[in-house]
């Protein structure tokens, strides 16, 4: 190779590889770029018990270091013996959204973007069709004249088309009844978003924020630990209580007494009864086979 | 063995090497797509940095023109196999170098349909997640799991028999039959899955009524087959344009049509010229000595300047050469330009082909520097052929040149044709199904044909599909897309409107109403598009440089006879070498 082609192939090489870096440059505005360590991390159900302490104690780390507050995340396994179900009254309910932001704080859900797992339809009198329903209804006060009001979350489905399209198994039913997901493993492809009937799922399209006072510090691994960008998250019927005893947030913030929680494999429990005893009794979209565990019901 | 992976690096290294060389037109083309790649390389670096919030997608409308785009490259990938078809199964001459190009569109189609799903990940540092055996790999439940097997497996598959058949060519031998034809068949049916488990990835969500009809599998598969032949068509004329010289520089070509041979010094053939030509033939000493006296009755040596033209195309006699020493170009006219169609060498023949068949010639040739030539008969070469080493070889290099005559394009037009009728078909199917029953399951069509509750974003956009693939179902259905202008047109309207129809038009309106009903619309943003943008110009770049490989590999330029035997020569000889015409 002569002076001259060395020159001009060595100026060709060097300006393409400064262009290269310079397109590269918006990788330094990230904020959490992922160590070795979170990018390794095992698969929640392939971790030995002493993986999970590890793991644990980092993310209390982190959020202590994020949010100036040392949290209480808890690895809360299922249950034996129960399944949860929940119901919900549409008699009742006024359409307060309280629910939609009790769920907010307690789950720690995004601020800024608003990220709600709850959505409340403002349906006109007599039509479960959807389509007719209102989303951003913003009256004076509710309830209004003529109109019922249907909150829909996550229906945690016998058959959950979510679980069955994930292609690396990142969500998944557990044995008493809760779809969770694992957001250290969710690749953020959103084909369960596309795949859910009930539009229950949400994506972290940027990275969440929280204000500093407003984190609650009572976590659990499945649940409602903060989460990060790209990846889905949804209503888990707050593992963090549920599994601890506790009333989901939404049920304990209803001023009416609309919803109702509880261990369908418990014949006393509130819920047997309910579905025991009504006469009629709604599950959302019945026609595709997801066979939801939430059942709306009527003051009949 | 390890000479096998020398040779095999030295191939890898000159088509490296060839690459990066031609005019200032070639460096300018790839200088541009490179500034492009850059620029959606930056714009995937910020969304990569602050996640999809940067692009038009949202909770109500998860997929956008990322995955718009995937599902009709993915058609176009799978197009492919519509090439190979003809060839392998119906031994078709006119489309046989077709189906390589073909095989390499497919090859820049399924890198660029892996790009595409690649910045639709949320977090595409987890991919390995999806790595069977080291993640956890949901097969066979998700179609996603499925479409990562189809995909990547294509993509190997057509890498293998695009290299081999290449390789083959480039070392001069005839590929073995079950190194390829296999996977050949394996990619014919593969083709048909990666597209259909596409497919499979919409209909099989039972909660998205617009996607969840069976129609879209098939309907998949007739715009894959309309939109991938037509890129093709316009891609190989590209080819032919480029690798064409313009007219007047083969002027050799035109004059002194009454002059021929009048240049050349010919003498009669002695055995001493027979044993220069098995120096670079060795087949030729399997033939018996008696064989080999008696074809010297009418042979005639030549000697030819550089530019002094041994045969016409069009005319017709039955003499068949053979090259003693020097080099000879074959040179194809199409549509007024000339174009090189095979470039040989010392123990290679030229004029056999019609010769043998007492056809017409399809080619003219000349020499390309001071060459000598034997000239034989059609029976002479008959008698050679009848031993079976010699005749192999003969055979071989008789497919050895590369064509894309018209008569092929128009074989691709008529699959273009058949698949637009059945794609307009499939897609009235639908459209009685969704209006005409009008059930609540119409909201998505509605929706996307005629604007719901007033939104109507995509209505003008599947109207202007809509009326481009009608208007080119029309004139492919007429002669007048014969000519090569109104196919080109025709071509480029199928293109647009398969891939609006394909893309945002069974895309974007499955998500529109969300399961709950709310109208939320989706129009990508700027970032989003020069992502696009960048992925388009990764893929024409992958694909100018797989056509600059192997285009002088199947023209004979890029041969082991022309490898470097000592020292590898200059980049400049290498690039007078392929540019030479």
């Amino acid at each position: 190779m002569d002076r001259r082609s060395f020159l001009r192939t060595s100026a060709v090489l060097t300006s393409g590889l400064a262009a290269l870096a310079a397109s590269l440059s918006p990788l330094f505005e990230m904020q959490d770029f992922p160590t070795a360590e979170k990018f390794l991390q095992k698969y929640y159900k392939e971790m030995t018990p002493d993986d999970m302490a590890k793991v644990v104690k980092r993310i209390e780390n982190e959020v202590e270091r994020q949010y100036g507050m040392r949290p209480h995340v808890r690895d809360l396994k299922p249950m034996d013996g129960v399944e949860f179900v929940y119901c919900l009254n549409l008699t009742r309910c006024i359409g307060c959204r309280k629910c939609v932001h009790a769920c907010v704080k307690e789950n720690n859900q995004s601020r800024n973007p608003e990220i709600q797992y709850i959505r409340v339809l403002k349906m006109p009198h007599g039509s479960m069709d959807m389509e007719k329903g209102e989303h951003n209804y913003a009256p004076e006060s509710v309830p209004e004249k003529g109109f019922f009001y249907m909150p829909v979350q996550c229906q945690q489905c016998k058959n959950p088309p979510c679980v069955k399209v994930c292609p690396v198994h990142a969500t998944w039913q557990e044995t008493d009844g809760i779809t969770v997901i694992d957001y250290d493993w969710c690749i953020g492809c959103r084909y369960c978003e596309a795949a859910c009937p009930y539009w229950a799922r949400r994506f972290n399209f940027t990275k969440p924020e929280i204000p500093k006072d407003k984190l609650n510090p009572e976590m659990a691994y499945l649940g409602n630990r903060p989460r990060r960008q790209g990846v889905m998250e949804k209503c888990h019927f707050c593992i963090q209580r549920t599994r601890a005893g506790k009333y989901p947030a939404c049920l304990e913030v209803c001023p009416v007494g609309a919803r109702k929680f509880g261990n369908i494999l418990d014949p006393n429990s509130e819920v047997s009864y309910i579905l025991r005893t009504k006469r009629v009794f709604i599950q959302l979209k019945e026609e595709l086979g997801t066979s939801p565990r939430f059942f709306y019901y009527f003051d009949v | 063995m390890i000479t096998a992976v020398r040779n095999y690096l030295v191939f890898l290294r000159r088509c490296a090497r060839i690459a990066f060389v031609g005019d200032w037109r070639y460096y300018t083309w790839i200088g541009v797509l490179f500034a492009v790649c850059l620029i959606g390389l930056n714009a995937y670096a910020k969304q990569f940095a602050h996640g999809l919030v940067v692009t038009g997608m949202s909770d109500e409308v998860s997929w956008g023109v990322y995955i718009a785009n995937f599902t009709f490259l993915v058609g176009v990938a799978a197009a492919a196999v519509m090439m190979v078809i003809p060839v392998y199964i119906y031994d078709n001459e006119e489309l046989h170098d077709l189906v390589i190009f073909g095989e390499l569109l497919a090859v820049a189609a399924i890198l660029m349909c892996l790009a595409f799903v690649t910045v639709d990940l949320g977090r595409p540092d987890r991919f390995w997640h999806l790595i069977p055996g080291i993640g956890q790999f949901n097969f066979p439940a998700s179609m996603l799991s499925w479409d990562v097997i189809v995909l990547n497996g294509y993509l190997v598959l057509n890498v293998h028999i695009c290299g081999y058949l290449l390789y083959c060519r480039y070392r001069g031998r005839k590929p073995s039959k079950w190194f390829y034809i296999p996977f050949v068949f394996i990619a014919i049916v593969w083709a048909i899955s990666i597209h259909t488990v596409t497919a499979f990835l919409y209909v099989g969500l039972g909660g998205r009524p617009f996607w969840n009809s069976a129609i879209v599998g098939p309907r998949f598969l007739a715009s894959a087959f309309t939109a991938g032949p037509a890129l093709i068509i316009l891609a190989m004329q590209v080819v032919r344009r480029v690798t064409a010289a313009a007219p007047e520089s083969s002027s050799a070509l035109h004059n002194g049509e009454h002059s021929e041979e009048h240049h050349f010094s010919s003498r009669p053939a002695t055995s001493e010229d027979l044993a220069i030509l098995a120096r670079h033939l060795p087949e030729l000493a399997s033939v018996p000595l008696q064989v080999r006296e008696s074809i010297l009755e009418g042979a005639v040596v030549l000697e030819a300047e550089a530019g002094d033209v041994f045969l016409r195309q069009g005319e017709t006699d039955n003499r068949a050469f053979f090259i003693l020493a020097g080099r000879v170009v074959v040179k194809r006219e199409e549509s007024g330009r000339f174009r090189v169609t095979r470039s040989v060498g010392p123990g290679e023949q030229f004029g056999e082909t019609s010769a043998l068949a007492g056809t017409p010639r399809a080619a003219s040739a000349m020499a390309e520097e001071q060459a000598t030539v034997l000239r034989l008969p059609a029976d002479s070469v008959r008698k050679l052929m009848k031993t079976p080493r010699l005749d192999k070889v003969i055979r071989a290099r008789m497919s050895e040149r590369l064509m894309i005559t018209d008569r092929g394009l128009m074989v691709l037009r008529s699959i273009v044709q058949v698949s637009m009728l059945i794609n307009v078909f499939l897609l009235l199917n639908e459209v009685f199904k969704e209006f005409y029953t009008r059930t609540s399951h119409v909201a998505s069509a509605q929706y996307l044909f005629l604007g719901l509750h007033g939104h109507h974003a995509l209505v003008p956009w599947i109207w202007t599909a809509i009326a481009f693939n009608l208007t080119a179902m029309f004139l492919l259905v007429l002669p007048l897309s014969r000519s090569l202008k109104w196919l080109n047109v025709t071509c480029v309207l199928c293109i647009l409107g398969i891939w609006i129809e394909k893309g945002m038009g069974l895309v974007i309106p499955g998500f529109i109403p969300t399961p709950l009903g709310a109208m939320v619309e989706y129009s990508p943003s700027l970032n989003e598009t020069l992502v696009c943008l960048g992925i388009w110009a990764f893929g024409l770049l992958c694909y100018t440089l797989f056509l600059r490989m192997s285009v002088p590999i199947l023209q004979g330029r890029l041969s082991k006879a022309n490898e470097p035997t000592t020292k590898p020569r200059q980049p400049s000889a290498i690039l007078h070498a392929v540019t030479a015409r």
